[in-house]
């Protein structure tokens, strides 16, 4: 069976400094990894880097999505290849309606996969659906995109859209930052609930907290922009005991 | 129509979109409302003139240029608090692409002894180019002592964050600049009441979005 993901040598830098010095990650499908690290190690780089986001440049080594070059792709294409990315720091778009943007994104991956695009009614009845996994109020619909969202709200929204894209390669970047313990436990549910034996996710965590939730099959430790360490979860227990200190 | 004036309690919606309004003039009476909304997808010079000459004046301006190619709008808002108890709002945009230009000068007076005034003035302004060009200069001539009067300017180019965030959700930039585009100038839009009015300029906009 060919890799969901499989990253190789994997360098990247921002305005000419080196972040990823050497990534190599392969993850299957029905796993969940979690990536662990010190502030600085290049955890958020490495999300960056595998959405296309335009402000890193990758010099070197590989990354490939069920056997495609994902590097030569453009990021809405790698979304549309089913690459999620649940942002750290969700981005509010004054004016566009959360139907208007889901909607348009639905469609959008729909139109690439060759299906045809959900009428109004269908699309709302999904988003009510979906919803729900968040115990999410219908009033959000309306409101613009992550405007004036607590950081619960905005960290739901993002696992909402999860469910709504169905990727096969979710990517968590710091979901428990800014949660409280019952919006983490929500959250963390609708990730579970969106488990499937064909997908994937990568959990990037500063913390042990949010794995207690999501339990990862596979946890690394990322310092200084390489994988330094791999285990099970015990990995995880063992770092929130001795913190980070042995590889900074 | 150049000079307006409105008579006691009278109330008045005006759209006007790509007319010549080089010296509209309007005097408000007690209680009256002027809701003004300029359209302005071509080159043009406005200088919008409004008094307030007797108390619990209401006027909202709303403005929103659109320009494409070498085309230029100079608009000139003079806003003038005569009398006392008065409100007004205004909400300025423009969005420039190409090598247009566009430039605002924003003129509020309140007379001495004109007091509890409330008045606003917004401008927020798109470059979509490096060579769009926006000069916006506000004006504020205040001499009564017991108002409230605010004004902000901003200029800046569509959102690359929130492009990017589109992007990671299946959005192309080009629809993902569409889409903020309009949610700008809807921003505008939205104000007008009279429902077919509002429609028409809605396809109209999406109109222009979409070339």
């Amino acid at each position: 069976m060919t890799d969901l993901l499989n990253i190789k040598d994997l360098y990247a830098s921002i305005a000419g400094k080196e972040i990823l010095k050497g990534i190599n990650l392969t993850v299957k499908a029905g796993e969940v990894h979690a990536i662990m690290g010190p502030n600085g190690a290049g955890k958020s780089t490495f999300s960056a880097v595998l959405t296309g986001n335009p402000q890193y440049e990758v010099t070197a080594g590989s990354v490939l999505l069920n056997g495609k070059d994902l590097l030569v792709m453009s990021p809405e294409q790698r979304a549309r290849e089913g690459v999620f990315l649940s942002f750290q720091y969700p981005v509010e778009i004054p004016g566009v309606s959360m139907v208007n943007f889901m909607r348009t994104a639905v469609n959008e991956k729909r139109k690439y996969e060759g299906k045809p695009a959900l009428s109004s009614t269908e699309f709302l009845k999904l988003m009510r659906e979906k919803r729900k996994l968040l115990e999410m109020a219908d009033k959000l619909n309306n409101r613009s995109v992550n405007e004036g969202f607590s950081g619960g709200e905005k960290k739901k929204n993002e696992i909402l859209q999860m469910a709504m894209l169905q990727p096969c390669l979710s990517i968590l970047d710091e979901t428990d930052s800014g949660l409280d313990i019952d919006a983490l436990r929500i959250v963390a549910e609708g990730v579970n609930r969106l488990k499937t034996p064909e997908n994937a996710v990568i959990v990037i965590t500063h913390y042990q907290r949010l794995l207690d939730y999501i339990v990862p099959d596979f946890v690394h430790v990322l310092a200084d922009g390489r994988i330094v360490k791999s285990g099970d979860k015990s990995l995880a227990l063992e770092l929130e005991k001795n913190g980070y200190a042995e590889f900074e | 129509m150049a000079t307006l004036s409105l008579n006691k309690g009278e109330q008045r919606e005006l759209v006007f979109v790509d007319e010549p309004l080089r010296d509209f003039h309007c005097t408000q009476d007690e209680g009256s409302v002027l809701r003004l909304f300029v359209f302005n997808f071509h080159s043009a010079q406005n200088v919008l003139h409004i008094d307030h000459l007797a108390s619990d004046c209401t006027t909202e301006i709303y403005h929103l240029v659109f320009l494409h190619g070498s085309d230029k709008v100079m608009t000139h808002t003079r806003m003038h608090h005569e009398v006392g108890e008065g409100i007004s709002r205004q909400l300025i945009k423009f969005v420039l692409a190409d090598n247009a230009a566009g430039e605002f000068l924003g003129e509020l007076r309140i007379k001495q002894n004109a007091q509890h005034v409330n008045a606003q003035q917004t401008n927020r302004n798109l470059l979509l180019s490096k060579q769009a060009t926006m000069r916006t200069r506000p004006q504020l001539e205040i001499y009564a002592d017991d108002v409230k009067a605010s004004h902000g300017a901003t200029t800046g180019q569509l959102d690359e964050s929130a492009l990017f965030y589109m992007q990671q959700r299946c959005i192309d930039p080009t629809e993902g600049r569409r889409m903020l585009l309009r949610a700008f100038v809807m921003d505008i839009v939205e104000n007008v009441q009279d429902e077919t009015l509002r429609e028409q300029l809605e396809r109209s906009i999406d109109g222009v979005l979409q070339e």
